[in-house]
């Protein structure tokens, strides 16, 4: 009995498996993005410095907001440096630690700048041995109010402060921008729509190419379905991109952003490939020519992307000027969850579309009789 | 007035955080901002995560009525 | 040698067609002069940079009525008959040779409009012409292929608006930025990648619809 059991049920586990295996790896990979998207804490960084400005030849109490650091945990002494290049730094004469997230460091400002400019921008470096390091690059200036001709005054006053002995830190923590703090997990939540759609449409393509080659109505359903899920994915990103636009941009649409009215274009052809669709009733036809449309509205598209770009700057990360999100700022812990989140989204996208097409399939079946 | 504001405040940002497994360290540090900019403007994240769901569902209830019209089809048939 | 043959009778069967039925051109031209005069009757200053915008969306709106028709005037019977004696290569250009000539016609006729009733900002004319040109030759190929495909549908004339204007786009952006050179509204010295962009644009089009259109006319 147990055996004639076992027998039956090893084939039917292993096509279970066989069957569903991408679904299962689709959901854990969605799960495995959210949790690590949302429960791995930012590298501690800075988030305010107060002053911004500062003349030569006065003290200054510089104040030094923290965000996720615990400077009550150091155990040596918190330092802080102003950096102005690779040989020039200042060093605070004294630190003192308020609490975990704030810090008063104690500048003396020499009489000159190692520059004949009048102003002078100077990186802010903090350092300690629980934290790590964090750098404010280019945050504070310093006007000097007369030039050292020879710079040597100031070249050798400024040379004191050694910037040495840093502690790195290598956990695994996302990496800490102020514009963004916390909506950097946004990244795992917003993009991979984007590239699930793009996946999921040129599956779509596809399944209309393939219809115009084989005239099989099975392919025209699951371009259908391809092109369904898609749209949903592109209205996801767009939504989601919005809120996050009224956060880092200040409005929910912005007309300057390529890419925000790029991706509308995007859907309203497949909207209007929807609207197509409905105004037919003869099931061949339909499938014929929304194929057809479907191929000529994508090279419509590949134009889009191609020329949009070249209009207007785009305030997404990648162009010039952008403060938030660029290409060096995707590290490697970043992208060992924003990888797995557009695989567990695009394979999702896949069931999604699966289950539309076996719907139509039904419906084709109920009409046949 | 306003304190009973940050308590309410405190008590949802610890229900979401509970929700959404937020990092504790972040609870500690609430800014006098407005509300979706505060705690490092993790509630931006959440509003992404929640606009997700949602959209899904309105996605799974269309997917619904679709098949219950095909049921009611199959039925008369 | 056969093909070239074929298009130009077809050719001269839409000239044909189109003479017969003089009212229909007569009637876009009527549309243009009194949009220009509505518009212009609503904003009584035009800058140069509201000219170039008008001028094109004018021509956009101008086109889409003009080419609605293309497929839908022949009823079907005449369809198969057409079907049966040449091929849908030499239709389909046949079709978009005639209908960049009556674009490019229109826009003339609307520039000339534009410049009795608004005067004319335009500082380089042959830039504009071109401008003109490439933007005639790419509506008219985007536009004959949608008409194509909504003259299948059954509410052809919104579908026809639906279908195509968010696949013009791309060319009236590029149209947009090379006639705003031509106005002199911005100094860009990369005018030729613009009329390459343009170009490029319109070869994709056309092999896509040469390719895609065999397919739309079997039925």
């Amino acid at each position: 009995m147990i055996r004639f059991c076992l027998s039956n049920l090893k084939p039917r586990k292993f096509i279970f498996m066989r069957k569903y295996w991408w679904k299962i790896l689709g959901v854990i990979l969605i799960i495995y993005s959210f949790t690590l998207g949302l429960l791995v804490p930012l590298k501690p960084g800075i988030s305010s410095i107060d002053p911004g400005s500062m003349r030569t030849a006065s003290s200054y109490q510089m104040e030094i907001v923290g965000y996720n650091t615990f400077y009550t945990r150091a155990q040596d002494a918190v330092r802080v440096w102003l950096k102005y290049d690779s040989i020039h730094a200042l060093a605070a004469s004294k630190t003192r630690v308020v609490n975990d997230r704030s810090l008063v460091a104690d500048f003396d400002i020499p009489k000159y700048l190692p520059t004949n400019d009048r102003v002078g921008v100077v990186s802010v470096i903090v350092d300690d041995d629980y934290n790590g390091f964090s750098v404010v690059p280019s945050t504070v200036f310093i006007t000097q109010d007369s030039v050292d001709k020879d710079i040597v005054a100031g070249s050798s006053a400024w040379k004191q402060g050694r910037i040495g002995n840093i502690h790195s830190k290598d956990q695994f923590n996302f990496p800490f921008r102020v514009q963004l703090s916390e909506t950097i997990r946004n990244l795992y939540f917003h993009v991979p729509f984007w590239f699930s759609m793009f996946i999921i449409f040129i599956a779509g393509i596809t399944q209309s190419i393939g219809y115009l080659s084989t005239n099989k109505l099975e392919y025209d359903y699951k371009s259908m379905s391809f092109t369904l899920v898609g749209t949903v994915f592109g209205i996801i990103g767009l939504c989601t991109g919005m809120i996050w636009a009224k956060d880092t941009w200040g409005t929910y649409w912005s007309w300057q952003e390529v890419k925000m009215n790029m991706t509308a274009i995007a859907l309203l052809i497949y909207l209007s490939y929807f609207i197509l669709r409905h105004s037919f009733d003869d099931d061949e036809r339909r499938a014929r020519i929304s194929a057809v449309f479907s191929i000529f509205a994508f090279a419509a598209m590949i134009a889009l992307l191609y020329v949009v770009p070249r209009m207007v700057s785009s305030l997404h990360p990648g162009s010039g000027g952008n403060p938030a999100l660029g290409a060096d700022d995707l590290d490697n812990s970043m992208r060992l969850v924003f990888y797995p989140a557009i695989i567990g989204w695009t394979l999702l996208g896949v069931w999604m579309a699966s289950l539309i097409y076996r719907m139509q399939v039904l419906r084709d079946k109920l009409y046949d009789y | 007035m306003a304190r009973n504001m940050i308590t309410m405040k405190k008590s949802f940002s610890i229900l979401l955080s509970l929700l959404f497994l937020l990092p504790t360290s972040l609870i500690a540090q609430t800014n006098n901002q407005d509300f979706m900019r505060s705690i490092g403007k993790m509630y931006v994240v959440y509003g992404v995560i929640i606009v997700i769901f949602i959209v899904l569902i309105i996605f799974l209830i269309y997917l619904d009525r679709r098949l219950t019209k095909l049921e009611n089809q199959i039925q008369d048939k | 040698m056969n093909l070239v043959r074929e298009i130009s009778i077809l050719l001269q069967k839409e000239i044909k067609i189109e003479w017969r039925q003089k009212h229909a051109i007569g009637g876009i031209l009527l549309y243009v002069v009194s949009t220009i005069f509505v518009v212009y009757s609503a904003i009584k200053s035009v800058t140069p940079n509201v000219w170039n915008a008008l001028f094109w969306i004018v021509i956009l709106f101008a086109s889409v009525n003009a080419l609605v028709k293309s497929f839908v005037q022949e009823n079907s019977s005449r369809q198969l008959y057409y079907y049966t004696l040449s091929n849908p290569t030499a239709i389909i250009l046949a079709k978009i040779i005639y209908n960049s000539g009556l674009l490019l016609l229109l826009s003339f006729l609307s520039f000339a409009a534009f410049t009795l009733f608004a005067g004319n900002p335009v500082k380089d004319t042959g830039q504009f012409y071109l401008a003109i040109f490439l933007g005639s030759l790419g509506f008219s190929i985007t536009f004959t292929f949608i008409a194509a495909i909504s003259a299948k549908a059954n509410n052809s004339a919104t579908l026809m608006a639906i279908l195509s204007f968010p696949l013009v786009i791309p060319i009236i952006l590029t149209l947009l930025k090379l006639s705003a050179n031509a106005l002199r509204l911005l100094q860009d010295t990369s005018v030729w990648k613009d009329i390459l962009t343009l170009l490029a644009i319109d070869l994709l089009m056309i092999a896509m619809a040469f390719i895609l259109f065999p397919f739309l006319w079997r039925d």
